[in-house]
């Protein structure tokens, strides 16, 4: 589905990312991968398609650049608009399928649909400023998954999340992805990123080192060489992988 | 016998007639409405003779009563405060306010030109049918004698205009003989203590222009397209006015202040002691009462010497 | 208890009050003044029913009071629905209907031409206003260039604009002083005189633009949010502001051509429907538009009253009730956090 082909971002002499190329097949979820200024939030917000880039970077053949396609953005940082409450919120994720007019009765429902599984009805009249970190963070994965979009990208979706909501969150997010939605996050926690996404890529620098399916790129060297050999990859008894990072000195 | 005295009394009949036609002013014909005027740039339609005049000009104020007008007045705006007795009203010469005029039911409004929406007041007034005189400030002394004539012929007081005009040109023409304006004497008009002035291009400009006397602001015709240039301390010193009105008297610039000022001691006119505090309202209107400004200007111009 | 939707966002109750409040407002506005007119014998003139306003009253009921008061129905409508969206465009409480050189540049329009000297130069200064007040805006977007979408930049050039406009102007004034009692009059507001033809054409474009401005309330909304979240809701960020400006710079220019320099309500309109709603977005538009007609309505109304038979400027009442008012906001900055 997305085609990107050297796809690079220069800040005078910085490249912010340099020369990527990958293939994100359609309905298939990837975690992008790597330590902090690595460029995953630049590359998500790259593939929106608001700001100019080189290279290119395709959906279905057309270019993203300026192209206002169906795309729900999870940002890592929202801006919190004063004077809106949660319902306002999130309807805005259907505005555009309204016709930029009144609320549709269809709209509402599918809302109220979302709100209800992502148990946030009881602050649906609360204004957003008024939010804890993790309600706001539910409230802006309501917001993108009313959009019925057909590729979500998330940024740090769940990070202030208690473990709890992370995985009844990302179980929201799979089931739009059964749905045909392609998904794109970026994770810190690997291990987590791993129990969802089927492909993993791993960003240094601005580069790709590794993309590819993720039981493969989790125990590669590319991996390790991200965070210069700070991790430690184990395996439990289920098979699923578990990524914890070295402690410098010895544990008791 | 008879016969000649006949003949001598219709000749002495004939010869009263026809002096007193030669004598009296010209007898203008009393005014038949319903009245079309062109007067400044607008045209007034009058149905028939006013007799409810609001007054929003108190230079027309004195007109209108220096031409017999009085019982035709039935209110004058909050700052014509002369003749005193007139019928003096809130509204505002310079912001009028329609239904405040209304209100009072006028049949005809003698409206300033320079008031704020003069032409949209103007338009107001007439669609609701009340006559409108749009009265433009003069540029010279023929503009207030027209002025007075079509006051006059508006209020079917033209003998009484005609008489005003008469008396107004006989007694200026008076003033500028007695004035010897030969002698060009050097005159400074203050407006505010910021050295603001009137050329020649203004009506009181003119008056002095009369006398022959030579205006300092002069130098600066060009600076202010209305003819009121901000004069700098330093030229007005170094033109060395010879007599200075102070037209901002009435704020509480006082001569013995001006006296005081920076390089002004030694100032021909604060030498000769020739600094006139001009009264209030004389310099700012041109009614009947103009020629008690030139009065003033002449006796104090008159006593310069040279 | 409907329970399986969202219920509706808006307080549409809020908006009904308001409507309810600018008619009793319009009905006042038309029966006061130096002559007042009976509140039953108005509305039988306008139903055209018998018993109603007769002959001088009448005239003046239609040829005066009416198209005045509608003028400042309008008016207040355009300045406050900018002032709202201008609030949006440069999420800033404090941005007003003039700030990109709007108002100095009518000003400059203004002075120019009542400067011209000629008669006719007089009678259209609405229009150079209207001239004075779009140029200065479209300069404003001139020297901002790239940037010409970013509202950091657009408020610098306003600035900018804005102070050179305003030096011009006060060149023009000092070489032409018999212009500065008209130009100031202007500035300060004024209804004074309005006539039908006016109401017309200032009908026209100021129902055009709030029209636009309220088509577009969503969009509006979108640009509370960061660039990128709302490029990906749909909402394109730089064409989404260039129209608001556009539109909402239309309503302003219209209004200051029609009625000179009125401040305040662009400001404080909008915070008062805020404080009403405790909300602050661009769904309010439609009732931060009624608001602002009652609220100039009633300002005419003092203007014209307080003080009879002389006017007040109505910049004047707008300045008295909104200085104090601003402060008032200011403190209680519970609303806008």
């Amino acid at each position: 589905m997305i085609t990107i082909k050297n796809l690079s971002l220069r800040y005078g002499d910085f490249y912010a990312l340099n020369q990527i190329t990958l293939d994100i097949p359609r309905g298939s979820w990837s975690c992008l991968v790597g330590p902090n200024g690595a460029g995953k939030t630049t590359f998500l917000k790259t593939m929106l398609g608001n700001k100019p880039y080189d290279g290119s970077i395709s959906i279905d053949g057309i270019e993203v650049y300026k192209n206002l396609r169906n795309v729900a953005f999870v940002p890592q940082r929202p801006e919190i608009p004063a004077g809106m409450n949660v319902a306002e919120y999130v309807m805005l994720g259907r505005a555009r399928l309204d016709g930029w007019g009144r609320d549709s009765n269809s709209s509402r429902k599918y809302a109220m649909e979302i709100l209800e599984e992502m148990q946030l009805v009881a602050m649906r009249r609360q204004l957003v400023t008024q939010l804890s970190g993790g309600e706001m963070q539910r409230v802006l994965i309501a917001r993108a998954l009313v959009q019925e979009a057909e590729l979500m990208i998330l940024d740090e979706p769940t990070s202030a999340l208690d473990l709890h909501h992370q995985i009844s969150t990302l179980d929201h997010i799979e089931r739009a992805q059964k749905n045909g939605t392609t998904i794109v996050s970026t994770m810190h926690d690997i291990t987590l990123g791993a129990m969802y996404a089927e492909r993993i890529i791993i960003m240094q620098q601005g580069r790709v080192l590794l993309d590819g399916q993720a039981r493969e790129v989790i125990h590669s060297q590319e991996l390790k060489m991200a965070f210069d050999d700070g991790i430690t990859i184990h395996t439990l008894e289920n098979g699923r992988p578990v990524i914890v990072a070295n402690k410098a000195t010895a544990s008791l | 016998m008879f016969k000649s005295h006949l003949r001598a009394v219709t000749f002495a009949i004939l010869a009263i007639v026809f002096a007193s036609v030669l004598v009296s002013p010209a007898q203008a014909a009393g005014t038949k409405y319903p009245l079309t005027i062109k007067f400044g740039d607008y045209t007034t339609k009058l149905v028939k003779k006013p007799t409810r005049i609001i007054s929003l000009s108190p230079s027309a104020t004195e007109i209108f009563y220096a031409i017999g007008a009085k019982s035709q007045i039935l209110a004058v705006d909050s700052l014509s405060n002369y003749p005193t007795g007139a019928p003096i009203s809130k509204i505002s010469a310079y912001e009028p306010n329609v239904e405040a005029i209304l209100q009072l039911k006028p049949d005809l409004v003698l409206l300033s030109s320079d008031s704020v929406k003069a032409p949209q007041i103007r338009s107001a007034l007439i669609k609701l049918g009340v006559a409108v005189l749009m009265e433009k400030a003069p540029a010279t002394l023929n503009d207030v004698y027209a002025e007075n004539t079509a006051l006059g012929k508006v209020t079917d007081r033209a003998s009484g205009a005609a008489k005003l005009n008469a008396s107004m040109a006989k007694s200026i023409k008076n003033i500028l003989l007695k004035a010897k304006t030969s002698i060009k004497v050097r005159i400074f008009h203050e407006l505010d203590e910021t050295y603001y002035s009137a050329t020649s291009n203004t009506f009181i400009g003119k008056v002095y222009k009369d006398f022959g006397a030579i205006n300092v602001a002069d130098a600066a015709l060009g600076a202010d397209s209305s003819g009121y240039p901000q004069l700098s301390a330093e030229y007005l010193l170094k033109s060395d006015p010879q007599v200075v009105f102070l037209a901002d008297a009435q704020y509480g610039t006082t001569i013995e202040s001006v006296s005081k000022r920076a390089g002004w001691p030694q100032m021909s006119a604060v030498v000769a002691q020739k600094i006139v505090a001009l009264p209030a309202d004389i310099p700012s209107r041109w009614g009947p009462r103009l020629v008690d400004f030139y009065k003033l200007i002449g006796s104090t111009l008159g006593t310069v010497t040279n | 208890m409907k329970n399986s939707e969202i219920g509706r966002i808006w307080h549409w109750q809020i908006t009904a009050i308001v409507g309810v409040v600018l008619f009793i407002v319009l009905l006042l506005g038309v029966s006061f003044g130096p002559i007042s007119l009976d509140f039953q014998q108005i509305i039988r003139t306008l139903l055209g029913l018998s018993g109603g306003l007769q002959d001088e009253e009448k005239a003046l009921f239609l040829q005066l009071r009416l198209p005045r008061v509608l003028l400042a129905a309008l008016v207040g409508a355009a300045l406050a629905t900018s002032g709202a969206v201008y609030q949006t465009v440069f999420r800033n409480p404090l941005a007003d209907p003039y700030l990109l050189g709007a108002a100095a540049g009518a000003g400059l329009g203004a002075t120019i031409a009542l400067a011209g000297g000629r008669s006719s130069f007089y009678a259209a200064l609405p229009l150079f206003a209207f001239i004075g007040a779009a140029l200065a805006v479209a300069a404003t977007f001139v020297i901002s260039g790239r940037s010409y979408a970013d509202p950091a930049m657009l408020l610098l050039s306003g600035i900018a604009i804005g102070s050179f406009a305003t030096a011009v102007q006060t060149y023009l004034q000092q070489r032409n002083s018999e212009v500065l009692r008209p130009v100031y009059s202007w500035i300060l507001g004024q209804l004074t005189v309005a006539d039908w033809q006016v109401v017309k054409w200032a009908s026209f474009y100021i129902i055009l633009a709030l029209s636009v401005l309220i088509r577009m309330s969503r969009q509006l909304d979108g640009l509370l949010l960061s660039d990128e979240e709302a490029f990906s809701l749909g909402i394109s960020p730089n064409k989404v502001r260039i129209i608001a400006i556009g539109a909402a710079t239309l309503a302003t220019a219209t209004a200051v051509s029609a009625s000179g320099l009125i401040g305040f309500v662009g400001i404080v309109v909008p915070h008062l429907v805020r404080g009403i709603t405790k909300r602050a977005t661009n769904r309010a538009l439609f009732t931060v538009a009624l608001f602002g007609a009652a609220f100039l309505v009633l300002a005419d109304l003092g203007a014209r009253t307080l003080l009879s038979p002389a006017e007040l400027p109505i910049g004047v009442i707008t300045a008295f009730v909104g200085a104090p008012f601003l402060l008032f906001v200011l403190r209680a900055k519970r609303v806008l956090k």
